[in-house]
């Protein structure tokens, strides 16, 4: 990561990030930008370092939060109709933390609304084009997080991992992605998508970046009852000798090219020594099910809160409470907010909860104990992230069904909380990013960054 | 399981969606196709499984009973809102 | 044809914490402007996640055991889904499901048991007042630690329905997990009244009368339902289940509108809550200096206190603490006494918030009783004084003596004043009138050597020095 010092100032950085932020507006990466409080942070820097006096581990270094991280006197609208005003009044943890080591966050960054997605393409402004096809999605839900770090215009971004949105979208733009495991991060002040699977985590160029941004982030908050108790820092990064291949995830739905470049992979492993043991996952092909039983679930009571009531969008036409209610919430809320909201009530609803939530909690215990015997097998696991690379806008948002298969590969690390890293893993013949994931056990975010790092 | 034009008004009820006729018919199809694909979980035998909730395996994890000062003050947080009137937020009225 | 009617009911009951279930902000917003206590937690900001105050955990424990309930080690909450200004997050968190508190009883003053079905703690809801043609929101209440408890159906009358919540109330402001005030609603009632025919096995349908907040509301809003579904089926009619609502300026419940189909909550696991998994040593030390409950007072003052001036002084915790911290069966007679026939004697009822008098000024205070050093009046008035703030920090006989009111109980001095009084030329006629047999002017007599003595001698000594005399 490339810090600010007396040559290379934190002035010229940000000044730097802002020409390319303007300079790739086409791409619709941005929801807003901060020029001013910006430089000016950055020039308190630059008077520190000037002084001889001492500065965080990321000083000077221009970043870009996912737009559904409150920052407080800035404008978060996680890409939806419904929260236009919100300028909050506090900051996330993870903000916190980064500025503390002198990050300076230069701007937020568009997402599928209320990261309901898996394009970016669910924004309430507009899609954030592809960093090597301007004709294709960026990925999601935190599509322009990707493609910020891709394109260069800032050295990391924050992201939020629900089912793949931080791995799906860092492949598609051939950059790292890391999910953390859950509760290694705070969720204080980030948009709740559903609670028990979001994991906040960055986008970056490389790996030791991201071990960087985890020495300061991944630490217990007394504000997230939910956090992990520290253990990043003083925990050891295990020697890979075993790495497992998910056989399920090895079939005619996954993209030659992707096929092959897991195979390529696995060849380059075999030459340094490593062991590739193949696995038998059976559950795992009713993990998207599960996955969009609960997720709908937690989203539809998440999105309870926004009524127009305290805060946000309240519609014109709200004469009587019901009024103010019903159409606030209509005219608010994406198409595909509204479906995850109405499914999740579904299969909360009376008649359904047992055949489909609670279901879905039973079978998201056999995934837990699928994964757990996966790793007696291997040390880390490698696959692909998406079926496919990064497809065309337009594409599959309006056909839900579709949308969703795109994170077919993705979602069971989420349901059972451990965590991924998503990896380039070089392009296909049209010249789009490759991406695969390496997944290891609960608490092994070391493990799985070092590994990265050494089969670079 | 087959989502039904009434299935979609009492969904849009429990959401508190005042749907309009015009976007009923897209909204029933795709929550049709979504419930038909979710509903492939009942091939999976569950049976004797405890459900989890939740993944970070910790328990009894509270604060101290103690008054502290907070992120944001109620000007703060009244300032967010449509209307407000001495301090209280204004709503129209209940039917 | 008779009619049973079979009573259940549930209590909210707001815990005094210092802090909110789910935010570290004032709990007490009683006199507080609207939305002076609220956190961006309570007020729903996105992002905001529930933090679980330890002290609600410990209080409701504590609750439980007041109960005479089971506690229960595994505990967790849900979301309970409905949309109204008073919630802001659109749902609310309770333990409904799975609550903390499981089975027990409270005993009535009477012997009857009414068992409890659970408790479960959950987080209150905002306020709203309506005005013509808009509502005003204030959000201080929302997330405040209550318990609900949940009794079964084991009540048979009204006066039953009224002690009962009166028991719970002091219950609670016994284990000192509630303030009790229920004119700020810490407690709210819901009852649930049925009627059946006497020597039927089936319960009749029910109605549920809800947010009481008076033991005198309760009493009569049950006795209301039970003469109307009495009335309703000895017209031949059906009893609709349904929620009412009671005036209590009218005497009279009218029907809650409630949509025509009944609401789905949508329950779903708390996932930004880790459960509670309670030890057995959390709990027994949750449970540490556990104060004396009614039954143990009624158990400790029987034989001591009238009974029916026991359940007087049950009503006010420090009262009856102050008692047991008394030395002798005779002290705590004594002083039980002027704390029912003053302290709560209506004119003095402002006295109740102030600091009582130590253990030390009423021991004394029954002591000088006792030797007949202070009359009934003087004690009386030494009593009040202990609540002066120019005298509450003296000591008993220093405040007799500033009052001018021990009595005089030496035998020789006594004598003097009698033999005094007696050589007095006004008192010969009575002298003589008693020696005759006229038996009453002794009071004269005795009215005599009082004035004399400026009222401090002992009225009853004095009377008895002058039987002598005279004999």
């Amino acid at each position: 990561m490339k810090t600010a010092n007396q040559n290379v100032t934190a002035t010229m950085l940000v000044n730097d990030a802002l020409k390319k932020a303007e300079f790739f507006k086409d791409y619709n990466i941005f929801t807003s930008l901060y020029k001013d409080a910006a430089l000016k942070k950055a020039a308190k820097i630059d008077e520190r370092i000037k002084n001889g006096e001492p500065v965080g581990r990321l000083a000077g270094v221009p970043f870009a939060a996912k737009d559904n991280f409150l920052v407080k006197d800035t404008i978060t609208t996680a890409s939806a109709h419904i929260l236009e005003p919100f300028e909050a009044p506090i900051t996330s943890t993870v903000v916190e933390q980064l500025e503390k080591e002198g990050a300076i966050l230069i701007g937020k960054v568009n997402l599928d609304a209320f990261a309901h997605g898996s394009s970016t393409e669910n924004s309430y402004f507009g899609p954030t084009l592809n960093a090597y096809d301007k004709e294709r999605v960026a990925g999601g839900s935190s599509g322009g997080s990707a493609v910020a770090v891709a394109l260069d215009i800032v050295e990391f971004t924050t992201g939020s991992d629900t089912g793949g949105s931080i791995r799906q979208p860092a492949s598609f733009n051939g950059v790292y992605g890391l999910k953390p495991t859950y509760g290694a991060t705070s969720r204080y002040g980030v948009v709740s998508m559903a609670s028990s699977l979001d994991v906040n985590g960055f986008f970056t160029k490389t790996p030791e970046d991201l071990d960087l941004l985890m020495s300061i982030c991944a630490h217990r908050d007394e504000k997230d009852l939910t956090t992990l108790p520290d253990f990043y820092e003083e925990s050891e990064a295990k020697p890979i000798k075993t790495v497992g291949i998910v056989k399920d995830f090895d079939n005619d739905a996954v993209d030659p090219e992707i096929r092959t470049a897991l195979k390529a992979k696995c060849e380059e492993l075999k030459k340094k020594g490593i062991d590739i043991v193949e696995l038998d996952m059976p559950t795992l092909k009713y993990a998207l099910a599960v996955y969009y039983i609960i997720q709908p679930a937690e989203v539809a009571s998440n999105l309870s809160r926004y009524d127009g009531i305290r805060y946000g969008f309240r519609s014109e036409n709200a004469t009587n409470l019901d009024d103010l209610y019903g159409n606030t919430r209509n005219e608010g809320f994406m198409k595909e907010n509204k479906r995850r909201i109405m499914i999740g009530n579904f299969v909360l609803s009376s008649g359904f909860y047992d055949a489909y939530f609670l279901k879905a909690a039973k079978a998201r215990t056999l995934l837990i104990e699928e994964y757990k015997k996966a790793f007696e097998k291997c040390d880390v696991i490698l696959a692909p992230v998406s079926p496919n690379p990064a497809f065309r806008l337009g594409e599959k948002v309006n056909d839900p069904v579709a949308m969703y298969m795109e994170d077919i590969m993705s979602v069971s690390i989420n349901l059972a909380g451990i965590p991924g890293l998503a990896i380039p893993a070089g392009k296909t013949a049209s010249g789009l990013p490759i991406g695969l994931q390496v997944l290891g056990p609960r608490r092994s975010d070391k493990t799985i960054i070092k590994f990265a790092e050494e089969i670079r | 399981m087959e989502i039904t034009r009434e299935d979609l008004k009492h969904l849009a009820d429990l959401s508190n969606f005042s749907l309009p006729e015009e976007e009923m018919d897209s909204l029933q199809n795709d929550l049709d196709g979504i419930v038909k694909y979710i509903s492939e979980l009942s091939e999976l035998n569950t049976d004797g499984v405890e459900p989890t909730y939740q993944v970070f395996e910790m328990d009894n994890v509270w604060r101290d009973d103690e008054i502290k000062t907070q992120d944001a003050n109620r000007e703060e947080l009244l300032n967010l809102t449509v209307e407000e009137k001495e301090n209280q937020i204004k709503v129209p009225k209940v039917l | 044809m008779k009619y049973i009617p079979t009573i259940g009911i549930e209590c909210h009951v707001q815990l005094a914490t210092k802090t909110k279930l789910f935010s570290e902000v004032d709990n007490d917003a009683r006199g507080k402007e609207p939305n002076s206590c609220v956190s961006p937690v309570d007020y729903a900001l996105p992002g905001m996640l529930p933090r679980l105050n330890g002290e609600a955990v410990r209080f409701a424990i504590r609750a439980g055991h007041a109960m005479n309930c089971v506690i229960n080690p595994k505990s967790r909450f849900d979301r309970k889904h409905y949309f109204y200004p008073d919630s802001p997050k659109g749902y609310q968190i309770t333990q409904f499901f799975h609550p903390i508190i499981g089975e027990g009883f409270v005993e009535l003053p009477n012997g009857t048991k009414i068992r409890i079905e659970h408790a479960h703690l959950e987080g209150d809801a905002g306020k709203l007042t309506h005005f013509s043609n808009y509502s005003l929101v204030d959000l201080n209440r929302v997330d405040t630690p209550l318990i609900e408890i949940v009794s079964m159906p084991d009540i048979h009358s009204a006066a039953d329905a009224r002690d009962y919540c009166k028991e719970l109330w002091r219950l609670m402001t016994f284990a000192k997990v509630s303030y009790g005030d229920l004119y700020n609603g810490n407690m709210r009632f819901d009852v649930n009244v049925s009627i059946a025919p006497e020597g039927s096995d089936k319960l009749g349908t029910r109605t549920e009368t809800k947010n009481l907040n008076s033991f005198r509301s309760i009493e009569r809003a049950v006795e209301y339902e039970i003469k109307r579904q009495t009335k309703l089926l000895e017209a031949g009619e059906t009893i609709r289940q349904e929620t009412r609502g009671w005036n209590d300026a009218t005497g009279e419940s009218t029907p809650q509108r409630s949509k025509e189909e009944a609401k789905d909550y949508r329950y779903m696991p708390e996932p930004d809550l880790p459960p509670l998994n309670l030890s057995e040593e959390f709990i027994n030390a949750a449970l540490e200096n556990f104060p004396l409950m009614p039954s143990d007072y009624r158990a400790k003052f029987t034989g001591i206190i009238p009974a029916d001036t026991l359940e007087v002084l049950l009503d006010h915790a420090n009262l009856v603490e102050k008692l047991a911290e008394l030395s002798s069966p005779s002290a705590i007679k004594r002083i039980a006494n002027l704390f029912a026939s003053v302290l709560l004697a209506e004119e003095n009822f402002s006295l109740l918030n102030d600091d009582l008098p130590s253990a030390t000024q009423l021991n004394d205070l029954a002591e000088m009783l006792d030797k007949n050093e202070l009359s009934s009046t003087g004690g009386k008035e030494v009593f009040i004084k202990f609540f002066d703030p120019e005298m509450h920090f003296k000591a008993t006989r220093e405040i007799a003596k500033e009052l001018g009111v021990v009595q005089e109980n030496d035998l020789g001095a006594l004598e003097a004043i009698v033999d005094a009084v007696l050589a007095k030329p006004e008192t010969q006629k009575a002298q003589e009138d008693y020696k005759n047999g006229e038996q009453k002017v002794i009071g004269f007599l005795v009215g005599q050597v009082m004035k004399e003595s400026h009222g401090k001698a002992n009225p009853s000594a004095v009377q008895e020095i002058l039987r002598k005399k005279l004999a």
